[in-house]
């Protein structure tokens, strides 16, 4: 595996990792409580608070933005990777994926 | 319960054809999850977007640490998928869904024929563009390649991100013919890189349906933990199948999908 590669996949492994331990955190208090998986998401401003009082919903939701934002964070590592090799057309183009990424999410917001 | 051990089973099978095939499994798990769970269509299109950003990760995880995955075509062809994507909702405000649809499906049935047609991968291309290798277990042979029509593909991937964007699928089923046949890259090559770049445009979707509130865990979280097993075990099977068997599987899920468009364009309860 080259550099880019190996950051690839250290990424996805660790997002994976980290989405499902939080929602098998989620479902665990969920049966603690007697609590049914919850019919939506915690918005983002609430998650911090529901997160401290243990909410199953808040664990359940943290760890589905968690999965969401794996392959956001896997873009940025494959352009801090290409950086490193100094390979400039690859750079530009994984920036260039990066912004049209972010500028989607923000129109769809609109 | 039984109903979660459902989802489970068929999120479980989504993600095995789905990474096996670089498709992401969306294709089975909205007509499933519609028809047979009767859940409503946009909670469905979510919770199949976060089922193809799941396939996307686990598989690679598999797929690159083979050297499968050719990075550099896959982050080439994002920013044509990518920027077909944002397109997608000005194509929907312009041309009838339902015309959409049908031309989709026929494309589709154009490809399997194609594919048919072809019986597999010929001899790999030496054309020293985004040239890339990889084990194939397979045949027990090391496979060199590069593409060719590079300009012509990363045109289509346009189209192809414009699909997704409007379908809500993550158009694996149209970037695997259009690196596998017009740009000349080995199947399995084409499956691995395929998975690498359905993540990022599901990704961008799944953004925009959390904001909106269509994710229901009650869906999503079974969905998502089966997706991920099956997910696990596809590569596996993508890796040492021969490409001739891949490609038969690929026509088949393509045909269907294909009769799907159809059948939903002619106003069918999918």
């Amino acid at each position: 595996m080259d550099p880019v590669e190996r950051t690839i996949r250290t990424v996805l492994l660790v997002g994976i990792a980290v989405s499902v331990g939080l929602m098998a955190v989620g479902l665990v208090l969920g049966v603690a409580r007697g609590e049914a998986l919850p019919r939506a998401m915690v918005p983002i401003s609430a998650l911090p608070a529901a997160l401290a009082r243990l909410e199953p919903a808040a664990y359940v939701s943290l760890g589905l933005i968690v999965l969401v934002a794996t392959p956001f964070v896997r873009v940025v590592g494959s352009l801090v990777a290409f950086a490193f090799e100094r390979d400039r057309t690859y750079v530009l183009i994984t920036t260039i994926v990066l912004v049209v990424m972010c500028l989607s999410v923000l129109l769809g917001r609109a | 319960m039984g109903v979660l051990i459902g989802i489970l089973l068929v999120a479980f099978l989504a993600g095995v054809f789905g990474s096996m095939l670089g498709v992401g499994g969306g294709v089975i798990m909205v007509p499933m999850l519609t028809l047979a769970f009767g859940v409503p269509i946009k909670t469905a299109v979510a919770t199949s977007i976060v089922c193809v950003i799941a396939t996307s990760s686990m598989a690679q995880t598999s797929f690159v640490s083979r050297g499968m995955t050719n990075v550099r075509l896959g982050m080439l062809l994002e920013v044509a998928t990518t920027i077909g994507a944002v397109a997608g909702g000005v194509t929907a405000v312009l041309v009838d869904g339902r015309v959409l649809q049908v031309c989709f499906a026929a494309v589709l049935l154009y490809v399997v024929w194609q594919m048919n047609r072809r019986r597999g991968d010929g001899e790999p291309l030496r054309t020293g563009v985004l040239e890339a290798g990889y084990y194939d277990p397979a045949s027990g042979e090391e496979v060199r390649y590069g593409v060719r029509r590079t300009r012509l593909g990363f045109v289509l991937c346009l189209g192809a991100g414009n699909v997704s964007g409007l379908l809500g699928v993550g158009g694996g089923a149209f970037k695997v013919p259009i690196m596998n046949l017009l740009m000349g890259a080995p199947l399995k090559a084409t499956i691995a890189t395929s998975n690498l770049m359905i993540g990022v445009t599901a990704a961008t979707s799944a953004a925009i349906f959390y904001g909106r509130g269509y994710m229901d865990p009650h869906w999503v979280v079974p969905a998502a933990l089966g997706i991920l097993a099956g997910a696990r075990l596809g590569p596996r099977l993508a890796v040492r199948l021969p490409a001739r068997v891949l490609s038969v599987t690929f026509q088949v899920v393509l045909g269907v999908f294909a009769v799907l468009m159809v059948l939903k364009a002619i106003g069918a309860p999918l």
